[in-house]
């Protein structure tokens, strides 16, 4: 009894000096509870099917920023474990009845080893060469899956999977939990040894190798990994949609996804899928607003590229670390993060300057 | 400056959640949600015609339902399918769940329309298709009636009657070639998008042209159905000598191959399905090039029934443009108003068995749904037609004698003046 | 078949020259990843369009002041929203997205997802060993040549030329050697954008006038200037044949997948990049540190 109270009372204290004492934890905190609580306001099924979207790209984002955030890999072709998963999940689901535990890591493997396909060729490409050529393999893939259209539906793509679970309020826990699960580990992987030499890699891969790291094996290692996330965003789209088609390999999807993340702020994980988590809700509150204007034309997409190129332009590294700028200093002395108002520092009581 | 910061965002705010609040509907009218991607023409083309539909029976006092008169309220739901399919469905399930619409008509891109189907099935709403062909949507009412009975498909014919139309098309203009031109046997390039959709008619063709026509495929190209270019394809079916090129196409490379076909003048006689040809903005797309293109349509200058010639100038009156077959809104909101008016109530269940009942001559035909709540084809039901453009105007080819049918205002098929000289000289 | 792959596969690659060199010279120099590129193309086959069609003005009028209106609107987007974030490479590429973007959306709002043409300068075709060719296209290969040259003379024989390609070798260097770098790659811009709206002037009466029309070419384009080498102006003309000689190909040799042009094009170009990872006729630089 004691004992359980003493965790209580060590999780609060740690939620006061460690959580709240800092306005982007404590935003965090507050982000997963909100997403938690949601529906007991709202069972609204517009709004669930927007947050399960954004959840599942928010998945996808964060995968991308593993990958060409923290390694350095610039993908452009992102859409590829998408697709590749989605397609793969679908006919297992559809084929062989694979309930979506299995099919989902199942097309996630799928996508590993796109990823390794991927990789394996793009390993001696560096910079603008590898992004270009990244862009081309969704493009070969779209060509052979309107080349066999009895396995792949053609531009029909897949239908008739089995629903994610039984009802929409499932759904959207299981994306959420999905996301808020697999957006810890991709942080946590960041984080760990393994992220700290993809880091290096990104810095200065003649330096990373010359310290001994087999920077190939860890290149193909970031793609496996993202891949694999990826893969997942792309199974759990697939099973919600109940539909893997070619508009899941496109260039628009490659290229949003790197919008997502470029605006949120890369070498983060949490900052595309925050740039998710502002974007793709925005897109459909300008859609609720546009559509009490009828007169007006159609011009979510213009604002929403407007409002892109404004941020990128004021904001160059991403919009979540800029606010966590302003609301967050540095202590000068020990580099601990306190929030902007605080003169002295909470940790070693150095000025802040 | 910080204060400022902070009220402006405040009132954002605050303007996003008062344009998320549902607000209060009227509740005499009827809601019905238009589908398309309304920046394209295929878009415009829904939203026209249910606009008309609905201003029309408004204007007659509106829909009979039980012993009330209630209004038609269109809802214009953009679905942007053609660029992004998560839009598509988002922008359905607003409308069902938030914009409350008891009927949903429209939908064009296959892939979208699945999906599309699959929300509207779940909220159990009446979803009428008017833009995707493929013979699958309607297969699912078959296999699985209790969940897909909603969903009915009223224009285009389905891809498998398009086919039919298709080599009636062929065979048509090609008995024309053999007598005008004193021609044996007529050679035959058959170029298809690759498209599943495609795919019966390919297969179709590789039979029944050597077998049932006589008549003998020089190749077959499967481009993709965005091609931009086209023109290694024509300068191979000019080198094997085609009569007649049997087309299907249903996305934006037929423009670009009528475009590159008229400018090379290839000696050979377009035929088939090229949906970009019913577009009236394709005599300026292919600058005039595209004349003598011959494509399947749904509506003409020409009397299919009584309806259709009212319909088809006044909404080239208002709209500057000749509609396409996704105007065939018009015929849904006609079927939908009929139907509702004899169950008596805007309930889905109750007025299924009355929508399979409909019966109703519409501008594009007579109108009956089949047991996969597919559009019947068929002398006396939706014929479909033959177009062709003849200097800058679609022209009605086809019914022309067939079956006993000609619809007033049919003109005799053209054959360009290329394709005579060409193939004259060899006698 | 042999003669007809030739003739197609020369017309093709040269429409595919005509953009690769434009994008491949602010790529080379300027090093940026400029997705607009085939976007500000777009614009100028619709300010051609709008100035033909709806104001009825004398072609090469409207093509003239295309070409002039389009440079404009390329430096304004350079000086305003992609210099002031050059040194964040991330953030300039998705400026240029967002920029390709906001201009398809423009075209979308006024002109609707309607398929509008061009009428070409010249009409007619003419028969080539038996292929039938339209003047246009030929047009558009003798203007490839004519691009292809003319950038190599201002490169290496002018000052401002000289001026780029030392920019383009070492930035810092040349900032220190007196040159305005600034000003280097306005100029660079400029010429790149003007040749993107040479390009629409040319090539728009080939294809259909859409919002969207700059996507294909972009890809194609991408994939043209890598197989060529980033940077090299002749690798991105050979690498634009290579990739229309593939086309026309397939086409020929496999009608039934003449869908596949594309991705046969593009395997063709990851297949070269596996054998030489700088492209064709890139320089292996040195890894930059």
């Amino acid at each position: 009894m004691g004992l359980i109270f003493t965790h209580i009372r060590r999780f609060f204290t740690i939620l006061r000096s460690e959580v709240i004492v800092l306005p982007g934890r404590l935003a965090l905190v507050l982000f997963v509870i909100a997403l938690l609580a949601l529906p007991l306001f709202t069972q609204d099924l517009y709004f669930l099917r927007i947050v399960i979207l954004t959840s599942i790209f928010a998945i996808f984002a964060g995968s991308w920023d593993l990958l060409s955030g923290f390694t350095g890999q610039m993908n452009f072709g992102h859409a590829l474990f998408f697709g590749v998963a989605a397609y793969v999940t679908a006919l297992l689901n559809i084929h062989l009845h694979f309930p979506p535990y299995l099919s989902i890591p199942l097309g996630a493997v799928g996508a590993v080893l796109a990823g390794l396909v991927v990789g394996i060729p793009c390993l001696r490409l560096k910079g603008s060469y590898l992004a270009l050529t990244t862009l081309a393999f969704p493009i070969i893939l779209t060509g052979i899956v309107f080349a066999i259209p009895g396995v792949t539906g053609g531009e029909l793509g897949l239908s008739g999977l089995s629903r994610l679970s039984s009802s929409r309020l499932m759904d959207y826990y299981i994306t959420a939990v999905c996301m808020l699960g697999l957006g810890l580990v991709m942080w946590l992987i960041t984080d760990s040894k393994t992220g700290i030499i993809l880091h290096a890699i990104r810095e200065d891969e003649v330096a990373a190798r010359a310290a001994g790291i087999n920077t190939t094996r860890y290149k193909l290692l970031a793609f496996c990994m993202s891949g694999f996330f990826a893969g997942i965003a792309g199974g759990l789209y697939a099973h919600f949609m109940r539909l893997a088609g070619p508009s899941t390999l496109e260039v628009g999807l490659s290229f949003q996804v790197i919008i997502w993340s470029v605006f949120g702020g890369m070498v983060s994980i949490y900052g595309p899928m925050a740039g998710v988590f502002i974007l793709n809700p925005l897109m459909e509150g300008l859609r609720v607003i546009l559509g009490k204007y009828p007169a007006l034309p159609e011009m979510r997409m213009l604002l929403f590229a407007a409002l892109v190129l404004l941020t990128l332009r004021f904001m160059p590294e991403g919009f979540i670390p800029w606010v966590l700028d302003r609301l967050e200093t540095e202590c000068p002395r020990c580099k601990i993060r306190n929030v902007f108002f605080r003169h002295r520092c909470r940790i070693c009581d150095a000025a802040m300057s | 400056m910080n204060t400022r910061r902070f009220i402006v965002c405040l009132a954002a705010g605050f303007l996003l959640f008062a344009g998320l609040c549902p607000s209060a509907w009227a509740a005499d009218s009827i809601k019905i949600g238009i589908l398309g991607p309304m920046s394209f023409t295929q878009g415009e083309g829904h939203w026209n015609g249910a606009t008309m539909a609905a201003e029309e029976i408004n204007a007659a006092g509106g829909v009979k339902v039980g012993d009330k008169m209630m209004q038609i309220e269109l809802v214009k739901v953009d679905t942007n399918e053609f660029l992004s399919i998560p839009d598509a469905t988002n922008a359905v399930e607003m409308a069902i769940s938030r914009n409350k619409v008891d009927f949903l008509v429209g939908g064009f891109r296959t892939e979208a329309v699945m999906v599309m189907q699959d929300i509207a099935m779940d909220a159990k709403k009446i979803f009428i298709g008017c833009g995707a062909a493929t013979v699958e949507i309607c297969t699912r009412v078959t296999e699985n009636y209790d969940r897909y009975k909603y969903w009915f498909r009223l224009t285009p014919i389905n891809a498998g009657y398009l086919g039919k139309v298709d080599f009636t098309l062929l065979g048509t203009v090609g008995a024309i070639m053999k007598k005008t031109l004193g021609l044996e046997t007529l050679k035959v390039a058959v170029v298809a998008e690759k498209a599943a959709w495609a795919e019966g008619i390919v297969a179709a063709a590789e039979k029944t042209l050597p077998e049932k026509m006589g008549m003998e495929i020089v190749g077959i190209w499967r481009p993709s159905p965005v091609a931009k270019d086209c023109s290694a394809e024509l300068a191979a079916i000019q080198r094997a000598g085609a009569h007649i090129v049997f087309t299907t196409f249903s996305s934006s490379v037929g423009l670009t191959f009528a475009k590159q076909m008229g400018e090379l003048k290839i000696p050979a006689a377009a035929v088939g399905i090229n949906v970009e040809a019913q577009k009236s903005g394709f005599w300026e797309a292919t600058n005039g090039a595209g004349d003598y293109v011959l494509t399947i349509n749904t509506y003409a200058p020409v009397k299919i029934t009584e309806s259709t010639l009212p319909f088809y100038t006044k909404y080239q009156e208002r709209f500057k443009e000749a509609p396409n077959y996704t105007a065939g809104t018009y015929d849904a909101l006609q079927i939908l108003k009929a139907a509702v008016e004899e169950a008596g109530t805007l309930d889905s269940d109750a007025l299924v068995p009355f929508l399979e009942k409909t019966d109703l001559v519409g501008t594009a035909g007579r109108e009956v749904f089949d047991a996969a709540h597919d559009i019947t084809w068929g002398p006396g039901y939706v014929t479909g037609l033959g177009t062709q453009w003849q200097e800058g105007k679609i022209q009605c080819v086809w019914p022309y004698n067939w079956e006993g049918i000609t619809y007033e205002g049919t003109v005799p098929y053209k054959l360009a003046p290329w394709v005579v000289e060409a193939w004259k000289k060899k006698d | 078949m042999f003669l007809d792959i030739l003739i197609d596969g020369l017309i093709k690659g040269s429409v595919y020259a005509l953009l690769a060199i434009g994008f491949s010279l602010v790529l080379g120099v300027a090093r940026i990843i400029n997705i607009a590129h085939t976007a500000l193309y777009m614009t100028s086959a619709y300010l051609i369009y709008i100035g033909t069609k709806q104001l009825g003005l004398p072609a090469t009028v409207s093509i003239g002041a295309a070409i002039i209106l389009t440079i404009l609107l390329g430096l304004l987007i350079y000086r305003y929203f992609i210099r002031p974030i050059q040194e964040h490479e991330a953030a300039m590429l998705i400026a240029t997205i967002a920029v390709a973007m906001m201009l398809q959306e423009v075209f979308l709002m006024t002109f609707g997802g309607h398929y509008l043409g061009v009428s070409p300068l010249v009409e007619g075709y003419t028969t080539i060993l038996g292929v039938r060719v339209t003047w246009q296209h030929i047009l558009a290969l003798g203007l490839a040549l004519v691009v292809l040259v003319g950038v190599r003379l201002f490169l290496f024989h002018t000052r401002m030329g000289l001026a780029i390609r030392a920019t383009a070798q070492d930035r810092e260097v040349a900032n220190l050697m007196g040159m305005d770098v600034t000003r280097v790659a306005m100029a660079t811009m400029a010429v790149s954008v003007g040749l993107a709206s040479v390009a629409g002037a040319i090539v728009a009466p080939l294809v259909t006038v859409e919002p969207t029309m700059w996507m294909h070419p972009l890809i194609m384009m991408l994939a043209i200037v890598v197989l060529g080498g980033l940077g090299s102006i002749e690798g991105s003309f050979v690498g634009a044949y290579i990739l229309g000689f593939a086309e026309s190909m397939v086409v020929f040799m496999v009608p039934m997948g003449s869908f596949l042009k594309d991705s046969v094009a593009l395997s063709i170009m990851i297949l070269v990049l596996l054998v030489r990872p700088e492209g064709l006729f890139g320089v292996f630089f040195e890894e930059e540190r």
